[in-house]
């Protein structure tokens, strides 16, 4: 056989082999496709937290939804958690440092997907959602109107006072905390609703799944590049990881935690130190299930110098939403946050830290093809809420 | 007889040693133990089973783990990372019955490489047992 006829023939099986292969099937490899699968089913099945004895609850949900845009549950009766957490800007406010009643330090986190997490907050000070609705009622910054106004409110005014008997079963009592507490239980329970839904992420994933070439080609070339860097060079999915695009820890980003006029934000150290000090925690008596089945993270949390500096990491569905971005709101775009990670100075980290991030050095189609995969974890209709969306309570 | 009478405790140790090391070779699973892993040092080894069977990402796990050798006076389970450099954000606790434990508490947050760690200590000494594990 001449060299000539066996180059055809080669040429020949190259081309049958390809010609036999789905579309897209050469997009990934094993282990890359293996990794992609691992950010999803979406949703996710979704079970009642057992420490919140209403979530789940219609009644609580009814009424979580209530108190979330009442601006009476602020000191100054001009905010409510809608302020800082708007349904038409990614429940975000869209400012780099929030503001209430008076700026705070930090940028108001979304509020998509929030029963997924294992902490709350930027810096995780709470260790259930319905502790961390608490905090801005407590923070004069916030909303301030401490637990004995908020108990006060509910217990005067007759719709409130009505919707939390339904909810809880009995008239709001005299135990001041315990009103309170159960405020965040309800505002939890509606808080627990807002799961986002489908994206064209997903629709890649599951054609991936299933091994559907017509699935897989419908996802566009610039998000199988960017997905490619999320999961391979751009390590991104270490903490980025699972369904919800987060692995419900804490990590120093590389960004200035320096909360203004020489004071540091000491993020997720000064997170559990605040933990430890609560009485709003899974070990305290507010915590509704007996077995404290879900309290193992906070029995066990460690606390540790590196945790200095270091932020929630947030999930990354419908980020695209949620500008701006980081823990203080520094960059405006996800262009941004893709050049961040891309220009990082690593000078910034911890000396003795992790040793994940590392400049990435991308070029500006890699930038443009990660932002475009970004992108496509954003669903298409999201959910729309507002004050005045009409309700069935008996309760008038 | 004062020689043979040193002797004697001497070479009963060394007896002891050499069949304690013996036993820690061998170390058989307990019964109704699968999956896990068996970890050989020179003075112990160690059978872990944990429960999820298979290791999560992000969520908490625990393990119950056998010890074969000499008596044990602490034993110490911890996570780490030798790629990243970091270990858990949490800090596990172990409860001893005699050879038998239980560890709770242990959260590998991240996928990847990992090491699980048994830091054992008693009157033989101290030694370090070091299982492997890789995350996806």
């Amino acid at each position: 056989m001449t060299d000539i006829v066996r180059l055809i023939l080669v040429a020949f099986c190259m081309q049958w082999a390809v010609a036999a292969l789905p579309a897209g099937a050469v997009d990934f490899t094993a282990a890359e496709t293996r990794k992609i699968l691992r950010h999803g089913p979406w949703p996710q099945t979704a079970t009642p937290d057992p420490s919140n004895r209403v979530s789940g609850n219609p009644a609580a949900i009814a009424f979580g939804r209530v108190l979330f845009f009442d601006t009476r549950l602020s000191a100054s009766g001009s905010v409510s958690c809608a302020t800082c957490h708007r349904p038409d800007a990614g429940w975000t406010d869209g400012r780099a440092r929030s503001r209430g009643q008076r700026a705070v330090d930090r940028n108001a986190l979304s509020l998509f997907n929030l029963r997924f997490n294992r902490w709350f907050g930027w810096d995780g000070a709470q260790d259930t959602l319905w502790a961390q609705n608490l905090r801005p009622l407590l923070d004069r910054r916030e909303m301030g109107i401490g637990a004995a106004g908020a108990a006060r409110l509910v217990r005067g005014d007759r719709t409130l006072s009505c919707r939390y008997r339904l909810a809880f079963g009995v008239a709001p009592g005299p135990d001041v905390e315990r009103v309170f507490v159960d405020l965040g239980k309800a505002l939890a329970a509606f808080l627990e609703t807002l799961v986002t839904g489908r994206t064209p992420f997903d629709d890649f994933r599951d054609a991936l799944a299933r091994n559907d070439a017509a699935g897989r080609a419908r996802y566009p070339d610039a998000a199988k590049r960017g997905l490619r860097l999320f999961v391979g060079r751009g390590n991104c999915a270490f903490c980025h990881f699972g369904p919800a695009f987060a692995n419900g820890e804490f990590a120093d980003a590389g960004v200035p935690h320096f909360a203004g006029s020489g004071r540091a934000d000491p993020g997720r150290f000064g997170g559990i130190r605040k933990l430890r000090k609560s009485s709003y925690t899974l070990l305290g008596r507010f915590n509704d299930d007996p077995a404290r089945t879900t309290a193992v993270k906070t029995r066990h949390v460690r606390l540790a110098h590196s945790n200095f500096g270091e932020f929630r990491v947030p999930g990354l569905r419908n980020a695209a939403l949620t500008a701006p971005y980081m823990h203080a709101g520094s960059l405006k775009t996800l262009a941004d946050v893709v050049r961040h990670y891309s220009t990082l100075d690593e000078e910034r980290l911890h000396a003795g830290g992790e040793r994940i991030l590392r400049r990435l050095d991308l070029s500006a189609r890699e930038q443009a093809d990660l932002v475009a995969f970004l992108e496509s974890l954003t669903e298409a209709e999201p959910r729309r809420e507002s004050a005045a969306k009409p309700g069935t309570s008996p309760c008038r | 007889m004062a020689g043979r009478r040193q002797r004697g405790p001497a070479f009963a140790a060394a007896l002891a040693f050499v069949l304690a090391a013996g036993a820690a070779n061998a170390c058989e699973r307990p019964q109704g133990w699968t999956g896990g892993g068996k970890i050989v040092g020179k003075t112990w080894t160690v059978r872990w089973q944990s429960a999820p069977a298979a290791i999560p990402v992000g969520a908490h796990f625990s393990l119950r783990f056998r010890l074969c050798g000499p008596p044990v006076a602490r034993v110490k389970v911890r996570g780490w990372m030798p790629d990243h450099r970091h270990g858990m954000n949490y800090r596990a606790a172990v409860t001893l019955a005699g050879p038998t434990g239980a560890v709770r508490g242990l959260l590998f947050h991240m996928p990847g490489r990992w090491q699980l760690v048994f830091d054992i200590a008693g009157a033989a000494g101290r030694e370090k047992l070091v299982a492997e594990t890789v995350l996806e």
